[in-house]
C-alpha cells in the first residue's frame, strides 16, 4: 500500500506528520521496529496493537529486542528418566532462511511424558542430554538475511518438524515421511521448551489478530486431528466415532466438526472425560469398558447411539479393544483411522472387516496444516481453549510439577507453559 | 425351440463331500432376463471351501444347492425387454444379482450390497448346470478371438483386476504379492495389465513359484510358514525389488503372511489384503499405521467384466496357462473335479466343459 521508500523516510525520523488515512500502516511498522512514538493521530487501532505489544513483552523474561544485550537462554533438558533441569541451552547462529523466537507458549504432548518417564518412544531412544517440548508459539526477535514473510514482532505459530526436501516423500508431499526428519525433542533434535529457539522461517507461522499464542501452540496436537479428517476424508455425510476422549480424541472431535461430520459419537472408560467430550459439542458418549468380551455389546450401543451407520471411526487409544471395537463398528465401505498408539502388535478381527472392504488409514504427525488450524481458529470454527485445563510457569519447580500434572492425566488436558 | 424341453441337470451339494448331478428347475424367463446354456464352469476355493464344509465364513448351506460361479455360455433365449443381447451371443455372467436400490449400490459400490444373490452363496443355486436363466445386464458378449473358457476365467480375474484398482496400481507402484495360488496369480496378471513395472511373488510352493515365473512375474522367493522367519523375509524381498515395495497385497490371509506384507510395504505405501485365511489376525498394525501404510479390504468386485474381457480381448493378459485340468459334465467327473481341486499343489483352475 504505500511504498517502502515512504516509509524508510518515515522510519529515520524521530518525529513525523503523516496523513490520517496511512496513520494505522505506519504505526504499525513502527511499533514492529520497536519504536513507539505516538505522536499526533490517535486512532484506537493502533493504540490496541501498543497494548498487545508491551503485554507480550512484559510477560517474557525481560530480554531485548534488537539484540544488544543477550540474556542466557535457558531451556528444559531431558537429563535421565523423571529428571528434568532448566540449563543454558546454546542456540545455533541464525541462517539466512531463519528466524529466531522467544517462546511464549508451549503445551505438554503425551509422547514429551513418555520421553521423560521411559527416556524412549518406539523406535526413539534418548540417548544424551535432550531439551524437551515441541508445541509452541512465541514471538520472532530476529529475521535472517533472506527472511521476506516474517519481521520482528510477529506471533508465530511453529510447526516442529524440519524435513529434508530432496527425498521422494518430501518431493511428493508427504514430508511428514520423511526418513530424515528432524523434529522438536525427538531424539536426538532438542526441542522449544526454552526462552528462545532458532527455525526456518517457512515453518513459522503468523497468528492472527485474534487468535493468542496459546492457541497457537495448540495449533500441533489440533494438527494430529486435522491431518487424519483429512486422510479419513471428513465430510458432511460422514458419520465419525471416535474411541477415547483424551486430547487426541478431543482435537480430532473438534477437527471432524470443522470439516462438517454431520454426527459424532465418542467412547471411552473414563466419565470425566466424557461430559468434557459432550461439552465441547459432540453429540453422543457412551461409556465403555476395558473387557474386551464387552465389545459386541459395545458395538450395538454404538450403533444405536449413531441412529445411522457409522462411516469413518478414529481408534485415538489404539489397543486391541478398541480397534476391535472400531473395525466391528464401522459400516461396509468405510474407514477406520488408526492414530492412537498402544502396543506395537495387535489382535484385531481384520479379515472380516477387509471383507466388508473396510479400510484402515494410517496417520503419521501431519503435513501442511497449519494454515488450516489458523484459520479454524480466527473463524471460531474450532475452539481448543477449553482444553487448555492447567497452566505454569517457567521455573524448576513449575516444570516439574507441571510434568507430574500432564502424566497423571485425569482431569489434565493439555497442560501448558507460559514464559 | 421348446418342443421338447431337455430335463436341465445341475451339480447339487447335498451335503459334506456330497455333490449330485439332479434336475434343477428353471424360473422362468423375466422381460430382463436370457437363458444360457453353460459351456464352461472353473471351480473356486470356495466352491471347495462350501464342499468340504457346508459353509464359508458367515455363509452356511442350510439345503441342497446348485454348486459353482464361475461361468461362461451362449445365450438361448431372451427376455422381452432384453436390447443388447441376442440369441447364440457367446457370453461371460457376472454372478451377483444386487438390489438396486439400496445406499451401496445406488453409490456404485454394489459388491457390498446386503441383499446380494451370489451364485453357489446359500442360499442362491449356483451355475453348475446345463442351463442357468440370469439378468442380460450381468452377460457379457465375448469377441470372437476370446473363448468360453477365458470367459469363465472373468470371475477370478475380477477379484485381481478390483483389487488392483483399489490398491491404485499403475505404472509406477512396484508390487510385492503374497501367495502364488490362483488369486495370486490373477493378480499378478492384473497388476501387470495395470502397468506395475515390476512384481515380486512369494510363496512356500517351488513348483507354484516357477510356474508365476514362466507367466511373467519379475521375481520369485521362496519362504516358510516360520513367524521368526519375516524379519529376513523382508530384507530378501527388499533386496529382490529393488527399491521400495509401494503396494503388497496378501492374497494367503494368515498372520506369517500380514505380518510380512505390512513390514515389507514402505511409508505411505499400502498393502490389500485379499485372502481371507484366519479371522482374527495378530500383526504389527500400530507401526505400519504409523508409517501411514494403509490397509485396503477386498470383497469380490464391480464393474470388471468389461475390463477383464478387454485384457483378454487385447492379449495384455493370457489366463489360459492357469487352466490345468479338465472335466466333463458327468457325476464321476464332477466329483474327481472336486478332490483335484481341493488337492491344491500343481492343481491351479479345474474347468468343466459342458
Amino acid at each position: 500500500m504505500l511504498s517502502s521508500h515512504y516509509l524508510e523516510g518515515c522510519l529515520s525520523n524521530s518525529t513525523l506528520y503523516v496523513p490520517e488515512v496511512f496513520a494505522d500502516c505506519i504505526c504499525e511498522q513502527l511499533i514492529k521496529k520497536g519504536r513507539v512514538f505516538v505522536l499526533l493521530l490517535t486512532t484506537p487501532y493502533y493504540f490496541q496493537l501498543v497494548r498487545e505489544r508491551e503485554r507480550e513483552r512484559d510477560m517474557g523474561k525481560g530480554g531485548s529486542h534488537g539484540g544488544e544485550e543477550r540474556e542466557e537462554n535457558m531451556a528444559a533438558w531431558l537429563l535421565g528418566v523423571n529428571t528434568l533441569k532448566i540449563q543454558p541451552f546454546k542456540l545455533p547462529t541464525l541462517g539466512p532462511d531463519d528466524v529466531r523466537v522467544r517462546m511464549k507458549a508451549v503445551g505438554i504432548c503425551g509422547s514429551d511424558v513418555h520421553y521423560l518417564k521411559t527416556l524412549r518412544l518406539a523406535d526413539f531412544v534418548v540417548k544424551e542430554p535432550m531439551v524437551i517440548g515441541h508445541e509452541c508459539a512465541g514471538i520472532i526477535e530476529e529475521v535472517g538475511s533472506e527472511v521476506k514473510k516474517l519481521v520482528v514482532g510477529d506471533r508465530v505459530a511453529l510447526e516442529p518438524g524440519i524435513s529434508c526436501w530432496r527425498c521422494d516423500l518430501c518431493k511428493e508431499g508427504r514430508y511428514n515421511l520423511c526418513p530424515d526428519m528432524k523434529f522438536f525433542a525427538t531424539p536426538p533434535v532438542h526441542g522449544s521448551l526454552a526462552n528462545q529457539v532458532v527455525h526456518p522461517a517457512d515453518l513459522c507461522f503468523k497468528l492472527p489478530d485474534n487468535v493468542s499464542l496459546e492457541e497457537g501452540a495448540m495449533c500441533e496436537p489440533l494438527s494430529v486431528g486435522v491431518h487424519a479428517c483429512r486422510r479419513a476424508n471428513i465430510g458432511p455425510e460422514t458419520n465419525v466415532l471416535i474411541m477415547g476422549a483424551g486430547p487426541i480424541g478431543l482435537v480430532t472431535m473438534l477437527s471432524a466438526r470443522a470439516f462438517g461430520a454431520p454426527k459424532i459419537a465418542i467412547v471411552d472408560v473414563d466419565e470425566t472425560r466424557l461430559s468434557v467430550a459432550r461439552r465441547l459439542g459432540t453429540d453422543e458418549i457412551v461409556k465403555v469398558s476395558t473387557d474386551i468380551q464387552d465389545v459386541a455389546e459395545e458395538v450395538i450401543q454404538i450403533n444405536r447411539a449413531m441412529g445411522g451407520r457409522v462411516d469413518v471411526t478414529f481408534d485415538c487409544a489404539g489397543f486391541n479393544k478398541t480397534m476391535s471395537t472400531a473395525l466391528n463398528a464401522t459400516r461396509p465401505g468405510g474407514k477406520v483411522c488408526l492414530i492412537g498408539m498402544g502396543h506395537h502388535e495387535m489382535t484385531v478381527p481384520l479379515t472380516p472387516a477387509a471383507a466388508r472392504e473396510v479400510d484402515v488409514i494410517g496417520v503419521f504427525r501431519y503435513k501442511n496444516t497449519w494454515p488450516l488450524c489458523l484459520e479454524f481458529l480466527r473463524s471460531g470454527k474450532i475452539d481448543v481453549k477449553p482444553l487448555i485445563t492447567h497452566r505454569f510457569g517457567f521455573s524448576q519447580e513449575e516444570v516439574e510439577e507441571a510434568f507430574e500434572t500432564s502424566a497423571r492425566g485425569g482431569n489434565a488436558i493439555k497442560v501448558m507453559f507460559n514464559l | 425351440m421348446g418342443e421338447e424341453t431337455e430335463e436341465n441337470m445341475a451339480a447339487w451339494l447335498l451335503g459334506v463331500e456330497k455333490l449330485r448331478i439332479q434336475p434343477f428347475n428353471l424360473p422362468s424367463l423375466g422381460p430382463h432376463d436370457v437363458k444360457v446354456r453353460l459351456k464352461a464352469v472353473g471351480i473356486c476355493g470356495s466352491d471347495v471351501h462350501h464342499f468340504k464344509e457346508m459353509r464359508c465364513g458367515n455363509f452356511i448351506v442350510k439345503k441342497p444347492m446348485v454348486i459353482g460361479h464361475e461361468c461362461a455360455g451362449i445365450i438361448e433365449e431372451v427376455g422381452s425387454q432384453v436390447r443388447s443381447l441376442v440369441v447364440g451371443d457367446r457370453v461371460a455372467l457376472e454372478p451377483g444379482i444386487s438390489c438396486h436400490l439400496c445406499q451401496f449400490c445406488k453409490e456404485g459400490r454394489y459388491n457390498l450390497c446386503r441383499n446380494m444373490k451370489f451364485f453357489g452363496s446359500p442360499p442362491t443355486n449356483g451355475c453348475l448346470a446345463n442351463l442357468v436363466v440370469h439378468p442380460a445386464s450381468l452377460c457379457f458378449k465375448l469377441p470372437e478371438n476370446v473363448s468360453l473358457e477365458e470367459g469363465a476365467m472373468c470371475e477370478p480375474l475380477s477379484v485381481g483386476v478390483h483389487a488392483c484398482r483399489r490398491a491404485k496400481i499403475s505404472p509406477e507402484t512396484k508390487v510385492l504379492i503374497i501367495g502364488a495360488g490362483p488369486i495370486g496369480l490373477v493378480t499378478m496378471l492384473a497388476a501387470r495389465a495395470f502397468g506395475a513395472p515390476k512384481i515380486v511373488i512369494v510363496d512356500i510352493d517351488n513348483h507354484r513359484l516357477s510356474f508365476a515365473r514362466e507367466i511373467g512375474t519379475d521375481e520369485i522367493i521362496r519362504v516358510s510358514t516360520d513367524i521368526k522367519d519375516i524379519g529376513e523375509e523382508v530384507i530378501k524381498i527388499q533386496k529382490a525389488m529393488g527399491s521400495p515395495v509401494d503396494v503388497s497385497f496378501d492374497c494367503v490371509g494368515f498372520n506369517k503372511t500380514m505380518s510380512t506384507a505390512l513390514n515389507a510395504t514402505r511409508r505411505g505405501g499400502k498393502v490389500c489384503l485379499v485372502g481371507m485365511g484366519r479371522s482374527e489376525m495378530t500383526i504389527p498394525l500400530t507401526s505400519s499405521a504409523a508409517r501411514e501404510v494403509d490397509v485396503i479390504g477386498i470383497f469380490r468386485y464391480r464393474n470388471t467384466w468389461p475390463l477383464c474381457i478387454d485384457l483378454l480381448g487385447t492379449g495384455k493378459i493370457d489366463v489360459k496357462p492357469l487352466i490345468t485340468h479338465r472335466f466333463g459334465f458327468s457325476q464321476e467327473e464332477v466329483k474327481e473335479a472336486f478332490e483335484t481341486s481341493a488337492r491344491g499343489g500343481n492343481a491351479i483352475k479345474v474347468m468343466f466343459n459342458l
